[in-house]
Protein backbone atom coordinates (compact mmCIF):
# COMPACT_ATOMS: atom_id res chain seq x y z
CA UNK A 1 0.00 0.00 0.00
CA UNK A 2 2.78 2.41 0.50
CA UNK A 3 3.44 2.60 -3.17
CA UNK A 4 -0.40 4.25 -3.07
CA UNK A 5 0.16 6.53 -0.64
CA UNK A 6 3.30 7.77 -1.88
CA UNK A 7 2.21 8.61 -4.39
CA UNK A 8 -0.94 10.42 -3.37
CA UNK A 9 1.38 12.03 -1.30
CA UNK A 10 3.51 12.96 -4.20
CA UNK A 11 1.00 14.48 -6.19
CA UNK A 12 -0.24 16.08 -3.27
CA UNK A 13 3.74 18.10 -2.88
CA UNK A 14 3.92 18.35 -6.68
CA UNK A 15 0.66 20.48 -6.54
CA UNK A 16 1.21 22.40 -3.48
CA UNK A 17 5.00 23.54 -5.17
CA UNK A 18 2.92 25.75 -8.00
CA UNK A 19 -0.16 26.44 -5.73
CA UNK A 20 1.33 28.08 -2.94
CA UNK A 21 2.44 30.50 -5.52
CA UNK A 22 -0.53 31.09 -6.93
CA UNK A 23 -2.72 31.01 -3.57
CA UNK A 24 -0.48 33.72 -1.77
CA UNK A 25 -0.86 36.25 -5.06
CA UNK A 26 -4.85 35.40 -5.62
CA UNK A 27 -5.42 35.98 -1.44
CA UNK A 28 -3.47 39.32 -1.99
CA UNK A 29 -5.50 40.05 -5.02
CA UNK A 30 -8.61 39.57 -3.08
CA UNK A 31 -9.66 36.90 -5.78
CA UNK A 32 -9.89 34.01 -4.09
CA UNK A 33 -12.77 32.56 -6.31
CA UNK A 34 -10.93 32.98 -8.79
CA UNK A 35 -9.57 29.32 -8.84
CA UNK A 36 -13.08 27.54 -8.08
CA UNK A 37 -14.63 29.95 -11.29
CA UNK A 38 -11.78 28.83 -13.63
CA UNK A 39 -12.25 25.18 -12.63
CA UNK A 40 -15.85 25.26 -13.27
CA UNK A 41 -15.20 26.82 -16.68
CA UNK A 42 -12.78 24.31 -17.29
CA UNK A 43 -15.55 21.59 -16.23
CA UNK A 44 -17.71 23.38 -18.79
CA UNK A 45 -15.39 22.52 -21.40
CA UNK A 46 -15.58 19.12 -20.56
CA UNK A 47 -19.63 18.57 -20.49
CA UNK A 48 -19.54 20.21 -23.97
CA UNK A 49 -16.71 17.36 -25.04
CA UNK A 50 -18.71 15.01 -23.47
CA UNK A 51 -21.73 15.87 -25.24
CA UNK A 52 -20.55 17.07 -28.60
CA UNK A 53 -17.47 15.28 -29.32
CA UNK A 54 -17.59 12.16 -27.54
CA UNK A 55 -15.67 12.84 -24.59
CA UNK A 56 -13.08 13.68 -27.30
CA UNK A 57 -10.75 16.90 -27.44
CA UNK A 58 -11.73 17.39 -23.24
CA UNK A 59 -8.16 18.70 -22.61
CA UNK A 60 -7.98 21.36 -25.31
CA UNK A 61 -11.95 22.35 -24.92
CA UNK A 62 -11.35 22.51 -21.20
CA UNK A 63 -8.35 24.96 -21.49
CA UNK A 64 -9.92 27.13 -23.85
CA UNK A 65 -12.70 27.59 -21.25
CA UNK A 66 -10.40 28.14 -18.53
CA UNK A 67 -8.42 30.65 -20.41
CA UNK A 68 -11.75 32.46 -21.32
CA UNK A 69 -12.77 32.73 -17.79
CA UNK A 70 -9.11 34.10 -16.55
CA UNK A 71 -8.96 36.59 -19.10
CA UNK A 72 -12.49 37.64 -17.99
CA UNK A 73 -11.74 37.82 -14.41
CA UNK A 74 -8.51 39.86 -15.39
CA UNK A 75 -10.44 42.36 -17.29
CA UNK A 76 -13.36 42.36 -14.55
CA UNK A 77 -10.52 43.11 -11.77
CA UNK A 78 -9.66 45.80 -12.94
CA UNK A 79 -13.12 47.46 -14.09
CA UNK A 80 -15.75 46.48 -11.33
CA UNK A 81 -15.20 47.08 -8.09
CA UNK A 82 -17.69 44.20 -6.94
CA UNK A 83 -15.16 41.83 -8.69
CA UNK A 84 -15.97 38.95 -6.01
CA UNK A 85 -19.49 39.07 -7.11
CA UNK A 86 -18.64 38.56 -10.36
CA UNK A 87 -16.50 35.43 -9.72
CA UNK A 88 -18.63 33.87 -8.07
CA UNK A 89 -21.42 34.49 -10.88
CA UNK A 90 -18.44 32.79 -12.87
CA UNK A 91 -18.31 30.20 -10.80
CA UNK A 92 -22.22 29.76 -10.87
CA UNK A 93 -22.38 30.12 -14.77
CA UNK A 94 -20.26 27.35 -15.34
CA UNK A 95 -21.68 24.79 -12.78
CA UNK A 96 -25.29 25.88 -14.07
CA UNK A 97 -23.65 24.97 -17.95
CA UNK A 98 -22.44 21.83 -16.88
CA UNK A 99 -25.63 20.07 -15.56
CA UNK A 100 -27.70 22.07 -19.04
CA UNK A 101 -25.31 20.77 -21.01
CA UNK A 102 -25.44 17.11 -19.37
CA UNK A 103 -28.63 16.90 -18.93
CA UNK A 104 -29.09 16.02 -22.21
CA UNK A 105 -26.75 13.21 -22.38
CA UNK A 106 -27.69 9.58 -20.73
CA UNK A 107 -25.34 8.81 -17.61
CA UNK A 108 -23.15 11.81 -18.61
CA UNK A 109 -22.57 13.08 -15.05
CA UNK A 110 -20.81 9.08 -14.62
CA UNK A 111 -19.09 10.33 -17.85
CA UNK A 112 -18.23 13.39 -16.41
CA UNK A 113 -17.02 12.30 -12.82
CA UNK A 114 -15.17 9.72 -14.91
CA UNK A 115 -13.19 11.94 -17.11
CA UNK A 116 -12.63 14.65 -14.76
CA UNK A 117 -11.12 12.20 -12.70
CA UNK A 118 -10.55 13.87 -9.78
CA UNK A 119 -9.12 11.11 -7.10
CA UNK A 120 -5.70 11.64 -5.69
CA UNK A 121 -5.58 7.94 -5.58
CA UNK A 122 -5.65 7.42 -8.65
CA UNK A 123 -3.08 9.11 -10.56
CA UNK A 124 -0.46 7.27 -11.68
CA UNK A 125 2.94 7.90 -11.10
CA UNK A 126 4.31 8.50 -15.00
CA UNK A 127 1.20 11.41 -14.66
CA UNK A 128 2.58 12.83 -11.38
CA UNK A 129 6.31 13.06 -12.50
CA UNK A 130 4.93 14.42 -15.59
CA UNK A 131 3.15 17.21 -13.99
CA UNK A 132 6.33 17.82 -11.59
CA UNK A 133 8.20 18.41 -14.50
CA UNK A 134 5.37 20.56 -16.47
CA UNK A 135 4.95 22.27 -13.01
CA UNK A 136 8.38 22.58 -12.24
CA UNK A 137 9.24 24.89 -15.87
CA UNK A 138 5.93 26.97 -15.00
CA UNK A 139 7.45 28.06 -12.23
CA UNK A 140 11.02 28.85 -13.03
CA UNK A 141 9.15 31.09 -16.15
CA UNK A 142 6.88 32.60 -13.17
CA UNK A 143 10.50 33.17 -10.74
CA UNK A 144 11.86 34.91 -13.80
CA UNK A 145 9.27 36.63 -15.46
CA UNK A 146 6.39 37.57 -13.44
CA UNK A 147 8.20 39.49 -10.90
CA UNK A 148 9.85 41.96 -13.63
CA UNK A 149 6.96 42.53 -15.27
CA UNK A 150 4.10 45.07 -14.84
CA UNK A 151 0.80 45.80 -15.48
CA UNK A 152 -1.40 44.39 -18.53
CA UNK A 153 1.06 41.90 -19.54
CA UNK A 154 1.90 40.89 -15.49
CA UNK A 155 -2.37 39.93 -15.29
CA UNK A 156 -1.80 38.52 -18.36
CA UNK A 157 1.19 36.20 -17.60
CA UNK A 158 -0.48 35.36 -14.12
CA UNK A 159 -4.48 34.57 -15.68
CA UNK A 160 -2.87 32.43 -18.42
CA UNK A 161 -0.64 30.36 -16.47
CA UNK A 162 -3.09 30.17 -13.69
CA UNK A 163 -6.08 28.36 -16.31
CA UNK A 164 -3.53 26.25 -17.52
CA UNK A 165 -2.33 24.99 -13.66
CA UNK A 166 -5.77 24.57 -12.61
CA UNK A 167 -6.88 22.99 -15.99
CA UNK A 168 -4.33 20.21 -15.30
CA UNK A 169 -4.22 19.64 -11.59
CA UNK A 170 -8.43 19.96 -11.05
CA UNK A 171 -8.03 16.82 -13.51
CA UNK A 172 -5.21 14.94 -11.67
CA UNK A 173 -6.60 15.59 -7.94
CA UNK A 174 -10.37 16.76 -8.21
CA UNK A 175 -11.59 20.74 -7.78
CA UNK A 176 -11.92 20.90 -3.66
CA UNK A 177 -8.26 19.31 -3.07
CA UNK A 178 -6.73 21.68 -5.98
CA UNK A 179 -9.04 24.84 -4.08
CA UNK A 180 -7.74 23.58 0.12
CA UNK A 181 -4.08 23.15 -1.47
CA UNK A 182 -4.11 26.70 -3.05
CA UNK A 183 -5.67 28.99 -0.67
CA UNK A 184 -4.91 27.10 2.89
CA UNK A 185 -1.59 26.67 3.57
CA UNK A 186 -1.42 30.07 1.55
CA UNK A 187 -3.29 31.36 3.71
CA UNK A 188 -1.28 30.13 7.04
CA UNK A 189 1.66 31.27 5.37
CA UNK A 190 0.59 34.92 5.27
CA UNK A 191 -0.51 34.60 8.67
CA UNK A 192 3.04 33.97 10.03
CA UNK A 193 5.78 37.33 10.35
CA UNK A 194 9.10 35.71 9.86
CA UNK A 195 10.89 33.88 6.47
CA UNK A 196 10.01 33.79 3.21
CA UNK A 197 6.04 33.84 2.75
CA UNK A 198 6.61 30.66 -0.09
CA UNK A 199 8.93 28.44 1.51
CA UNK A 200 6.68 28.77 4.67
CA UNK A 201 3.71 27.59 2.73
CA UNK A 202 5.37 24.84 1.46
CA UNK A 203 6.71 23.54 4.77
CA UNK A 204 2.73 23.78 6.45
CA UNK A 205 1.39 22.34 3.33
CA UNK A 206 3.47 18.65 3.26
CA UNK A 207 2.90 18.59 6.94
CA UNK A 208 -0.61 18.79 6.34
CA UNK A 209 -0.92 16.90 2.81
CA UNK A 210 1.37 14.38 4.97
CA UNK A 211 -0.94 14.18 8.06
CA UNK A 212 -3.72 13.50 6.05
CA UNK A 213 -2.82 10.64 4.12
CA UNK A 214 -1.54 8.60 7.33
CA UNK A 215 -5.37 9.44 8.91
CA UNK A 216 -6.52 8.66 5.11
CA UNK A 217 -4.92 5.23 5.49
CA UNK A 218 -5.58 4.51 8.78
CA UNK A 219 -8.60 5.55 9.73
CA UNK A 220 -9.75 4.43 5.68
CA UNK A 221 -11.15 7.80 4.91
CA UNK A 222 -11.60 9.19 0.91
CA UNK A 223 -7.74 10.64 0.46
CA UNK A 224 -9.27 13.44 -1.23
CA UNK A 225 -11.83 14.92 1.32
CA UNK A 226 -9.54 14.33 4.16
CA UNK A 227 -6.65 16.33 2.61
CA UNK A 228 -9.39 18.99 2.18
CA UNK A 229 -10.62 18.85 5.77
CA UNK A 230 -7.58 19.04 7.01
CA UNK A 231 -6.19 21.71 4.76
CA UNK A 232 -9.79 24.12 6.08
CA UNK A 233 -9.38 22.74 9.21
CA UNK A 234 -5.49 24.67 9.52
CA UNK A 235 -7.21 27.33 7.63
CA UNK A 236 -9.78 27.98 10.73
CA UNK A 237 -7.40 27.32 13.47
CA UNK A 238 -4.73 30.09 11.81
CA UNK A 239 -7.91 32.15 11.48
CA UNK A 240 -8.32 32.55 15.08
CA UNK A 241 -4.81 32.08 16.44
CA UNK A 242 -3.38 34.93 18.10
CA UNK A 243 0.13 34.60 16.04
CA UNK A 244 -0.15 37.84 13.16
CA UNK A 245 -3.07 40.21 14.50
CA UNK A 246 -0.70 42.79 13.64
CA UNK A 247 -0.72 42.95 10.28
CA UNK A 248 -4.31 42.47 8.68
CA UNK A 249 -4.55 40.67 5.18
CA UNK A 250 -6.44 43.84 3.70
CA UNK A 251 -7.76 42.38 0.21
CA UNK A 252 -7.12 43.89 -2.77
CA UNK A 253 -3.58 45.06 -2.20
CA UNK B 1 -3.30 -23.98 29.05
CA UNK B 2 -4.20 -26.96 28.05
CA UNK B 3 -7.19 -25.87 26.47
CA UNK B 4 -5.32 -23.09 24.55
CA UNK B 5 -2.81 -26.07 23.26
CA UNK B 6 -5.75 -27.93 22.31
CA UNK B 7 -7.37 -25.28 20.62
CA UNK B 8 -3.86 -24.21 18.74
CA UNK B 9 -3.82 -27.55 17.58
CA UNK B 10 -7.26 -27.85 16.27
CA UNK B 11 -7.02 -24.49 14.22
CA UNK B 12 -3.60 -25.81 12.80
CA UNK B 13 -5.55 -28.95 11.55
CA UNK B 14 -8.15 -27.64 10.50
CA UNK B 15 -6.09 -25.20 8.40
CA UNK B 16 -3.39 -28.30 7.23
CA UNK B 17 -6.79 -29.36 6.05
CA UNK B 18 -8.35 -26.78 4.40
CA UNK B 19 -5.64 -23.89 3.75
CA UNK B 20 -6.13 -20.48 4.41
CA UNK B 21 -9.27 -19.19 3.48
CA UNK B 22 -9.68 -17.33 -0.27
CA UNK B 23 -9.66 -13.84 -0.01
CA UNK B 24 -12.41 -12.31 -2.20
CA UNK B 25 -13.17 -8.81 -3.00
CA UNK B 26 -16.57 -8.47 -4.16
CA UNK B 27 -18.02 -5.09 -5.97
CA UNK B 28 -21.03 -4.76 -4.02
CA UNK B 29 -22.48 -6.26 -0.31
CA UNK B 30 -25.19 -8.63 -2.23
CA UNK B 31 -22.64 -10.42 -4.09
CA UNK B 32 -20.63 -10.40 -0.79
CA UNK B 33 -23.51 -12.28 0.73
CA UNK B 34 -23.38 -14.51 -2.28
CA UNK B 35 -19.89 -15.13 -1.96
CA UNK B 36 -20.05 -16.00 1.73
CA UNK B 37 -23.36 -18.31 1.69
CA UNK B 38 -21.27 -20.41 -1.38
CA UNK B 39 -17.45 -20.52 -0.22
CA UNK B 40 -18.71 -20.55 4.11
CA UNK B 41 -15.69 -21.24 6.14
CA UNK B 42 -13.42 -21.33 3.44
CA UNK B 43 -13.52 -17.69 2.57
CA UNK B 44 -12.97 -14.31 3.79
CA UNK B 45 -14.81 -11.58 1.96
CA UNK B 46 -14.86 -7.92 1.64
CA UNK B 47 -17.50 -5.97 0.26
CA UNK B 48 -16.12 -2.73 -1.67
CA UNK B 49 -18.87 -0.37 -2.08
CA UNK B 50 -22.04 -0.33 0.57
CA UNK B 51 -24.97 -0.80 0.17
CA UNK B 52 -27.09 2.48 1.12
CA UNK B 53 -25.33 3.95 -1.86
CA UNK B 54 -25.72 4.88 -5.25
CA UNK B 55 -24.09 1.78 -6.48
CA UNK B 56 -23.28 4.06 -10.11
CA UNK B 57 -21.29 6.35 -7.64
CA UNK B 58 -19.11 5.00 -5.13
CA UNK B 59 -16.73 7.31 -3.26
CA UNK B 60 -13.50 5.01 -3.36
CA UNK B 61 -11.27 4.63 -0.05
CA UNK B 62 -7.53 3.27 0.08
CA UNK B 63 -9.27 0.51 1.67
CA UNK B 64 -10.63 -0.35 -1.88
CA UNK B 65 -7.28 -0.88 -3.34
CA UNK B 66 -6.24 -2.68 -0.29
CA UNK B 67 -8.49 -5.18 -0.65
CA UNK B 68 -8.66 -5.53 -4.40
CA UNK B 69 -4.69 -5.97 -4.74
CA UNK B 70 -5.05 -8.48 -1.91
CA UNK B 71 -7.38 -10.60 -3.66
CA UNK B 72 -7.63 -13.86 -4.80
CA UNK B 73 -11.03 -13.54 -6.41
CA UNK B 74 -12.46 -10.06 -7.54
CA UNK B 75 -16.34 -10.80 -8.39
CA UNK B 76 -17.81 -7.46 -9.69
CA UNK B 77 -21.76 -7.05 -10.98
CA UNK B 78 -20.99 -6.43 -14.52
CA UNK B 79 -22.80 -4.85 -17.23
CA UNK B 80 -20.93 -1.09 -16.10
CA UNK B 81 -22.36 -0.59 -13.00
CA UNK B 82 -18.85 -0.17 -11.59
CA UNK B 83 -17.57 1.78 -14.93
CA UNK B 84 -17.51 5.05 -13.30
CA UNK B 85 -15.39 3.84 -9.81
CA UNK B 86 -13.48 0.30 -10.17
CA UNK B 87 -11.33 0.72 -13.52
CA UNK B 88 -9.01 3.43 -11.30
CA UNK B 89 -8.93 0.86 -8.30
CA UNK B 90 -8.36 -2.26 -10.47
CA UNK B 91 -5.38 -0.59 -12.06
CA UNK B 92 -3.88 0.88 -8.94
CA UNK B 93 -4.64 -2.47 -6.90
CA UNK B 94 -1.59 -3.90 -9.71
CA UNK B 95 -3.05 -7.68 -8.61
CA UNK B 96 -1.88 -9.40 -11.87
CA UNK B 97 -4.16 -12.33 -10.99
CA UNK B 98 -8.03 -10.44 -10.69
CA UNK B 99 -7.53 -8.31 -13.78
CA UNK B 100 -11.24 -8.93 -16.60
CA UNK B 101 -10.10 -12.43 -18.23
CA UNK B 102 -7.83 -13.79 -15.46
CA UNK B 103 -9.21 -17.04 -13.07
CA UNK B 104 -9.44 -14.30 -10.36
CA UNK B 105 -12.15 -12.45 -11.99
CA UNK B 106 -15.67 -12.60 -12.14
CA UNK B 107 -18.13 -10.96 -13.88
CA UNK B 108 -21.82 -12.17 -13.06
CA UNK B 109 -23.77 -10.24 -16.11
CA UNK B 110 -22.12 -12.69 -18.09
CA UNK B 111 -24.55 -15.50 -16.59
CA UNK B 112 -28.16 -13.83 -16.67
CA UNK B 113 -30.38 -12.57 -19.81
CA UNK B 114 -30.10 -8.46 -19.53
CA UNK B 115 -33.18 -6.58 -20.95
CA UNK B 116 -33.08 -3.29 -22.39
CA UNK B 117 -30.03 -3.90 -24.64
CA UNK B 118 -30.01 -1.09 -27.25
CA UNK B 119 -29.83 -2.53 -30.60
CA UNK B 120 -27.17 0.37 -31.62
CA UNK B 121 -24.99 2.23 -29.72
CA UNK B 122 -24.92 5.89 -29.82
CA UNK B 123 -24.62 9.00 -28.00
CA UNK B 124 -28.28 10.24 -28.36
CA UNK B 125 -29.85 6.91 -27.55
CA UNK B 126 -28.00 6.34 -24.06
CA UNK B 127 -25.05 4.29 -23.93
CA UNK B 128 -23.84 4.29 -21.18
CA UNK B 129 -24.86 1.26 -20.38
CA UNK B 130 -24.69 -0.67 -23.50
CA UNK B 131 -24.75 -3.83 -22.13
CA UNK B 132 -28.18 -3.44 -21.01
CA UNK B 133 -29.94 -2.65 -17.77
CA UNK B 134 -27.82 -3.47 -15.01
CA UNK B 135 -30.08 -3.91 -11.81
CA UNK B 136 -30.14 -7.86 -12.75
CA UNK B 137 -29.86 -9.39 -9.38
CA UNK B 138 -33.20 -7.45 -8.12
CA UNK B 139 -34.69 -10.52 -10.11
CA UNK B 140 -35.16 -13.39 -7.63
CA UNK B 141 -35.24 -16.24 -10.23
CA UNK B 142 -31.89 -14.67 -11.52
CA UNK B 143 -29.84 -15.57 -8.11
CA UNK B 144 -29.57 -19.18 -8.29
CA UNK B 145 -27.84 -18.32 -11.90
CA UNK B 146 -25.65 -16.21 -9.89
CA UNK B 147 -24.60 -18.30 -7.08
CA UNK B 148 -24.34 -21.00 -9.19
CA UNK B 149 -21.22 -18.86 -11.44
CA UNK B 150 -19.78 -18.15 -7.97
CA UNK B 151 -19.85 -22.07 -6.65
CA UNK B 152 -18.37 -22.60 -10.11
CA UNK B 153 -15.54 -20.11 -9.92
CA UNK B 154 -14.87 -21.11 -6.10
CA UNK B 155 -14.18 -24.77 -7.77
CA UNK B 156 -11.81 -23.60 -10.57
CA UNK B 157 -10.03 -21.32 -7.94
CA UNK B 158 -9.77 -24.24 -5.49
CA UNK B 159 -11.03 -27.90 -6.92
CA UNK B 160 -9.76 -29.43 -3.58
CA UNK B 161 -13.01 -28.20 -1.83
CA UNK B 162 -14.90 -28.54 -5.28
CA UNK B 163 -17.97 -30.47 -3.47
CA UNK B 164 -18.11 -28.54 -0.12
CA UNK B 165 -19.26 -25.41 -2.88
CA UNK B 166 -21.35 -27.76 -4.73
CA UNK B 167 -23.12 -28.79 -1.07
CA UNK B 168 -23.18 -25.43 -0.19
CA UNK B 169 -24.70 -24.12 -3.25
CA UNK B 170 -27.49 -26.84 -3.54
CA UNK B 171 -28.77 -25.98 0.03
CA UNK B 172 -28.75 -22.26 -0.72
CA UNK B 173 -30.63 -22.77 -4.03
CA UNK B 174 -33.06 -25.10 -2.41
CA UNK B 175 -33.59 -22.78 0.55
CA UNK B 176 -33.98 -20.12 -2.22
CA UNK B 177 -36.34 -21.92 -4.53
CA UNK B 178 -39.10 -22.08 -1.40
CA UNK B 179 -38.70 -18.51 -0.55
CA UNK B 180 -38.95 -17.23 -4.45
CA UNK B 181 -42.04 -19.50 -3.97
CA UNK B 182 -43.40 -17.69 -1.06
CA UNK B 183 -42.73 -14.46 -2.56
CA UNK B 184 -44.42 -15.45 -6.20
CA UNK B 185 -47.37 -15.90 -3.70
CA UNK B 186 -47.37 -12.86 -1.99
CA UNK B 187 -47.06 -10.54 -5.01
CA UNK B 188 -49.73 -12.20 -6.71
CA UNK B 189 -52.13 -9.53 -5.42
CA UNK B 190 -50.06 -6.89 -7.37
CA UNK B 191 -50.38 -8.46 -11.06
CA UNK B 192 -50.96 -5.86 -13.49
CA UNK B 193 -51.06 -3.30 -10.81
CA UNK B 194 -49.13 -0.17 -12.70
CA UNK B 195 -46.29 1.74 -11.42
CA UNK B 196 -43.71 4.07 -11.95
CA UNK B 197 -40.27 3.66 -10.61
CA UNK B 198 -37.60 6.93 -9.98
CA UNK B 199 -34.86 4.72 -11.91
CA UNK B 200 -34.87 1.67 -14.00
CA UNK B 201 -33.68 0.14 -10.56
CA UNK B 202 -36.20 -2.47 -10.20
CA UNK B 203 -37.37 -3.66 -13.34
CA UNK B 204 -36.28 -7.22 -13.34
CA UNK B 205 -37.72 -7.63 -10.31
CA UNK B 206 -41.59 -6.12 -11.48
CA UNK B 207 -41.17 -7.71 -14.98
CA UNK B 208 -41.10 -10.94 -13.02
CA UNK B 209 -44.26 -10.38 -11.08
CA UNK B 210 -45.93 -8.66 -14.13
CA UNK B 211 -46.27 -4.78 -12.70
CA UNK B 212 -46.25 -2.81 -15.72
CA UNK B 213 -43.76 0.00 -15.74
CA UNK B 214 -45.17 3.47 -16.95
CA UNK B 215 -42.49 5.76 -16.62
CA UNK B 216 -39.45 6.73 -14.82
CA UNK B 217 -39.80 9.90 -12.66
CA UNK B 218 -36.41 10.71 -14.10
CA UNK B 219 -36.32 11.52 -18.05
CA UNK B 220 -33.13 9.78 -18.90
CA UNK B 221 -31.12 7.67 -16.57
CA UNK B 222 -28.96 9.74 -14.24
CA UNK B 223 -30.45 12.58 -14.71
CA UNK B 224 -32.51 14.33 -12.50
CA UNK B 225 -36.74 15.12 -13.26
CA UNK B 226 -37.36 18.21 -15.33
CA UNK B 227 -40.90 20.00 -14.96
CA UNK B 228 -41.55 19.13 -18.37
CA UNK B 229 -40.67 15.45 -17.79
CA UNK B 230 -42.98 15.78 -14.73
CA UNK B 231 -45.59 17.33 -16.70
CA UNK B 232 -46.00 14.35 -18.92
CA UNK B 233 -45.52 12.37 -16.20
CA UNK B 234 -48.74 13.48 -14.77
CA UNK B 235 -50.75 12.56 -17.40
CA UNK B 236 -49.21 9.24 -18.05
CA UNK B 237 -49.86 8.07 -14.61
CA UNK B 238 -53.85 9.44 -14.73
CA UNK B 239 -54.33 7.93 -17.50
CA UNK B 240 -52.80 4.66 -16.39
CA UNK B 241 -53.80 4.89 -12.85
CA UNK B 242 -50.44 3.98 -11.57
CA UNK B 243 -50.79 3.28 -8.08
CA UNK B 244 -47.33 3.07 -6.62
CA UNK B 245 -44.22 5.31 -6.93
CA UNK B 246 -40.96 3.11 -6.06
CA UNK B 247 -38.34 5.31 -5.12
CA UNK B 248 -34.25 4.14 -4.31
CA UNK B 249 -32.88 4.95 -1.39
CA UNK B 250 -30.03 7.57 -2.53
CA UNK B 251 -31.75 9.52 -4.94
CA UNK B 252 -33.54 13.11 -3.49
CA UNK B 253 -37.37 12.01 -3.41
CA UNK B 254 -38.81 15.46 -3.58
CA UNK B 255 -40.08 15.20 -7.44
CA UNK B 256 -41.59 11.23 -6.31
CA UNK B 257 -43.34 12.83 -3.16
CA UNK B 258 -44.70 15.82 -5.12
CA UNK B 259 -45.83 13.31 -7.90
CA UNK B 260 -47.39 10.91 -4.95
CA UNK B 261 -49.21 14.12 -3.21
CA UNK B 262 -50.54 15.48 -6.02
CA UNK B 263 -51.77 12.14 -7.88
CA UNK B 264 -52.56 10.25 -4.38
CA UNK B 265 -50.36 7.48 -4.88
CA UNK B 266 -48.44 5.34 -2.86
CA UNK B 267 -44.72 6.57 -2.14
CA UNK B 268 -42.55 3.63 -1.44
CA UNK B 269 -39.18 3.39 -0.85
CA UNK B 270 -37.17 0.22 -1.71
CA UNK B 271 -33.81 -1.02 -0.94
CA UNK B 272 -31.77 -2.05 -3.60
CA UNK B 273 -29.04 -4.09 -2.20
CA UNK B 274 -28.33 -5.50 0.95
CA UNK B 275 -27.63 -2.72 3.86
CA UNK B 276 -29.95 -0.63 1.93
CA UNK B 277 -32.02 -0.34 5.06
CA UNK B 278 -31.82 -1.31 8.20
CA UNK B 279 -33.10 -4.88 9.12
CA UNK B 280 -31.77 -5.88 5.64
CA UNK B 281 -28.36 -8.01 6.20
CA UNK B 282 -28.57 -10.56 3.80
CA UNK B 283 -29.57 -11.27 0.59
CA UNK B 284 -32.82 -13.34 1.81
CA UNK B 285 -33.76 -10.45 3.93
CA UNK B 286 -33.54 -7.56 0.60
CA UNK B 287 -36.05 -9.39 -1.05
CA UNK B 288 -38.21 -10.28 2.00
CA UNK B 289 -38.56 -6.33 2.68
CA UNK B 290 -38.89 -5.39 -0.88
CA UNK B 291 -41.82 -7.71 -1.49
CA UNK B 292 -43.18 -6.77 2.50
CA UNK B 293 -42.60 -3.19 1.62
CA UNK B 294 -44.67 -4.14 -2.02
CA UNK B 295 -47.27 -5.63 -0.49
CA UNK B 296 -48.05 -4.46 2.81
Amino acid sequence: MTDILFSAFLLSVVLLGIHSFFGIEIIKRGIIFTDLAIGQMAALGAGISILFFDGQYLYPLSLVFALFGGSLIAFASKRANSHEAFIGLLYAFGLSGVFIVLSKSYHGMETFQKLMASDILFTPLEEILKTAVIYSALGLFLFLVYGKSTGVVRDLIFFVTFAITVTSSVRLAGVLVVFALLVAPALAALKIQKGIQLINAWVIGVVINLLSIIVSYNFDFPTGYTLVFFHALLALVVSVAPVGRRKEIRPGT
Amino acid sequence: MKCLLLLLTLVSVSHAVSGPPLRVAAAYPYIADLVEKIGQRNVRVWALARGDYNPHVIIPRPSFIAHVRRADLLVISGAQLEIGWLPPILRQANNPYVQPGERGFLDLSRYVTLIDVPASVSREQGDIHPEGNPHFYLDPYNIPLLAKAIAEKLCEIDPSDALYYRSNLDEFVQRWNEKTKEWREKMKQLEQVAVVEYHKNYDYFLRRFGLPIVGTVEPLPGIPPTSKHIEHLESILESHRAQFILQDVYNPDDASRYLANKLGMKLIVLPHDVGAVRGVDDIFSLFDEIVRRLTQ
